[in-house]
């Protein structure tokens, strides 16, 4: 089943009383768990920048639109949709949002629940939901656009997405930083916020490197290392953002902490495809909240049944 | 039930004389009195969830209130028993570490910030009413303020909170971020209609490195908000972009809030850019710039924190200020795209002309984020028609520019008649369904945010006085 358009999509779903397996770019097949649906929804039909200004710095996508096109709208622009989640750019932004995969950048750029504007969805009643709108800053009415972003389509299916952009930083450098553990602790202490930090194999966290959100890549870390092509004295991964001044001045600090060179940034879209953590539905919290939650918005269990475990 | 009430808090902490809810009859909006059945100043979270449990036994509707700022008649509790939260003060645990802190519902913002201050951190949302506002309040309406510009609204800062359901069961929501549905960001901005929070965890930011504070005056206000537009345009992102018009000027520098604003501008930005030292110069250079590429006509630069102070508290007592004009005053909230802001302040230029009322524009402009204010007389009947006049098509307007009906203030009463301009009626059901789970019996803040005859299975909510309410 691939609908053309909402409208076909909502007739759809408000009769229909088989299980669905809601299908984007199909990257996203299991959480972990086996989805027990009749059918595959496909969504390719919902493709397509819909509305873009880029002096508002907003954008609104059909969910079916790659993350690799939305960079091909945005960068002539000088902006970029800071969602970078993990995975490659073939995957969309309706499947980024519904399962609010974060990525390497999510602490100093947002993660996907605080980039979405709003959305348009249909949920398993065939109600169609504008949530949220277009503009950087809403609270009109309930929030249904924080409780899609992650849902992993359990409540409702996901046609179209408002986002929030940025510019692109006027200054980007990668960083690597080699041997003392320590020395990205006094730098996350400093005046300059990384656009990144990866921490490459395991080691003790600081209470600084916490909350800043650092990423740290700690499964297999030989094996990291060999796929990110890196020196094994390599400790950290840094990615350095803003103006030119600004990244010298990070970049300088940098260099009094530790042994630290300079790196390609086209590591970022590696670490993105080799480094990203399982899949977070594995072990849905099935609450007695969330419980209801789902028998509000899929009183039938249609929309990607048994894909976070929930029994039949 | 008045006397179990009594037994749970105190007698001194249950209000019953009318004369005395008089104070309770409006939050921060005096268009809207609304006189409460009952008011119960619980000193503790065992006493709030002991009578959450007692209203819920006789199905009693019910209220949630920090300090009473809100802007909305969103804390209104007509016929209702108001829950005053603001006894809850408790500051749980400060981690200065891992930058966070868990606090009860009724700690001031601005007195969280300062607690944090020893330790380099603040607490970044910072509304206008950020000196008397509570940190439970905050959560409820998903408050803003101006350095939310780069730094976020309420939303973006919550970790973890504590809450309490409307039939007293207490439940720990998370952002959903290791599986599982982000209730928290549905209870975020919920308004009080998903139930009450006991305590909050927060997200603290470290002082920026340094800041400038810029105000740049205009001699029309188109330019100002081309100037805005201009700025967001060019990828700069202030941590405040802050616009007033000469009729806020006006008010601000004739009162004791006098900041030093020039006095005959048309308007002027008050923009703040913060961070690392290094470049934060040269990006106040390239702000200036676009200023008076916009028609600027000077910038003046924030010497030191006294001057810095000065021009901010001109900005946050706007709102007071404007009492010196009139007794009565109402505060719009709207957001629309920054393109459009120009276009819109023209329009609510000609409207306020044609409904001969005294519109002041003081706003978040870096986000968009319109506040057209109405100084007026509440006694003056003609007047208060066309106060509701202008502002119905202030509204309409904002939402036909493709914006929204609130930005920060929260829906409550007072924007009750534009959620059907805004949301179709199956997202309004929808918008039920979600309370639905969090307030099957519809006790919490009944009748306020979506308009109840949107909702398909909406029953009526029971009134204290009707639920056997006796004077004692």
């Amino acid at each position: 089943m691939a609908p053309n358009d909402t409208r076909e999509l909502a007739d759809f779903l408000s009769e229909t009383t088989d299980g669905l397996r809601i299908v984007g770019a199909g990257r996203w097949l299991d959480a972990g768990n086996p989805v027990r649906a009749m059918h595959t929804l496909r969504l390719e039909r919902f493709a397509g920048v819909r509305q873009y200004v880029p002096e508002d710095l907003t954008i609104s996508v059909g969910a079916a639109t790659t993350l690799a096109e939305l960079d091909n709208v945005t960068r002539p622009h000088g902006q970029w949709c800071p969602l970078l989640s993990w995975g490659d750019d073939s995957g969309t932004v309706g499947a980024t949002i519904a399962t609010a995969t974060a990525g390497p950048f999510a602490a100093s750029l947002g993660r996907p629940r605080d980039l979405v504007l709003g959305l348009e969805c249909v949920d398993g009643l065939g109600r169609v939901i504008n949530a949220g709108g277009q503009v950087v800053k809403n609270v009109a009415g309930f929030d249904l656009t924080r409780l899609m972003t992650g849902a992993w389509g359990s409540l409702g299916v996901i046609t179209r997405v408002h986002l929030r952009l940025r510019a692109r930083p006027a200054a980007d450098e990668t960083w690597v930083l080699h041997g003392d553990p320590a020395a990205l602790d006094a730098f996350l202490r400093g005046p300059h916020a990384p656009l990144a930090a990866l921490q490459l194999g395991s080691a003790a966290s600081t209470a600084s490197v916490a909350s800043f959100g650092a990423v740290a890549v700690a499964a297999g870390a030989d094996s990291v290392h060999r796929r990110l092509g890196l020196d094994p004295s390599a400790r950290w991964l840094l990615r350095l953002g803003g103006n030119a001044a600004d990244v010298n001045a990070a970049v300088k600090q940098l260099q009094q902490l530790g042994d630290c060179t300079q790196h390609d940034a086209n590591i970022w879209t590696l670490v993105r495809e080799h480094c990203a953590p399982p899949a977070s539905a594995t072990q849905w919290d099935w609450s007695p909240l969330a419980r209801r939650v789902k028998h509000q918005f899929d009183p039938r269990g249609i929309l990607n049944p048994g894909l976070l475990g929930e029994r039949a | 039930m008045i006397a179990d009430l009594r037994r749970i808090v105190g007698a001194a902490q249950v209000i019953e004389r009318p004369s005395a809810l008089l104070a309770y009859e409006s939050d921060a909006l005096p268009g809207y009195r609304r006189r409460p059945a009952l008011a119960v100043f619980p000193g503790s979270r065992e006493e709030t969830v002991a009578v959450l449990r007692r209203l819920a036994a006789d199905g009693i509707p019910f209220v949630a209130r920090g300090a009473g700022t809100g802007l909305s008649g969103g804390a209104l509790a007509d016929d209702c028993v108001l829950l005053g939260l603001h006894r809850l003060k408790r500051v749980l645990e400060i981690d200065p570490a891992g930058r966070t802190a868990t606090v009860e519902p009724g700690v001031v913002n601005a007195t969280l910030t300062r607690l944090v201050a020893p330790h380099g951190l603040h607490y970044a949302p910072d509304p206008s009413s950020q000196s008397a506002c509570t940190i439970g309040g905050n959560v409820a309406e998903n408050a803003g303020g101006p350095h939310c510009l780069k730094y976020g609204v309420t939303m973006n800062h919550v970790l973890r909170a504590t809450v309490a359901l409307p039939d007293g069961e207490v439940v720990t929501l998370d952002r959903g971020d290791t599986g599982g549905y982000d209730l928290l960001g549905a209870f975020i901005g919920s308004e009080g209609c998903f139930g009450v929070v006991l305590d909050v965890t927060l997200r603290l930011t470290p002082n920026p490195a340094a800041i400038i504070t810029l105000l740049a005056d205009f001699t029309r206000l188109g330019d100002a908000a081309a100037a805005t537009s201009a700025i967001v345009a060019a990828g700069v992102l202030p941590a405040a972009l802050e616009l007033m018009d000469h009729a806020t000027i006006d008010a601000v520098e004739r009162s004791i809030y006098a900041a030093g604003y020039p006095a005959d501008a048309a308007a002027v930005l008050l923009i703040e850019l913060d961070g690392a030292a290094e470049g934060l110069d040269g990006e106040a250079d390239r702000v200036e710039a676009l200023c008076r590429a916009s028609g600027a006509r000077g910038i003046r630069r924030a010497t030191d924190p006294a001057e810095r102070a000065r021009l901010w508290q001109g900005r946050k007592k706007a709102f007071g200020a404007m009492g010196r004009v009139s007794p009565h005053l109402v505060v719009q909230d709207a957001v629309v795209p920054r393109t459009q802001l120009a276009a819109l302040l023209e329009e609510i230029a000609a409207i306020g002309e044609r409904q001969r009322v005294r519109v002041c524009n003081v706003f978040h402009a870096g986000d968009g984020n319109l506040h057209p204010n109405i100084p007026y007389d509440a006694d003056d009947p003609d007047e208060v028609a066309r106060v509701h006049a202008a502002m119905r098509e202030i509204m309409e307007r904002c939402i036909a520019a493709g914006g929204t009906i609130t930005g920060e203030h929260g829906v409550g009463l007072d924007k009750l008649p534009y959620m059907e301009a805004l949301f179709t009626p199956p997202t309004l059901e929808a918008m039920c369904s979600l309370r639905e789970v969090f307030d099957p019996e519809r006790r919490a803040n009944p009748g306020k945010v979506v308009p109840v005859h949107a909702c398909k299975e909406w029953h009526a909510a029971p009134s204290a006085r009707a639920a056997g309410r006796t004077s004692t």
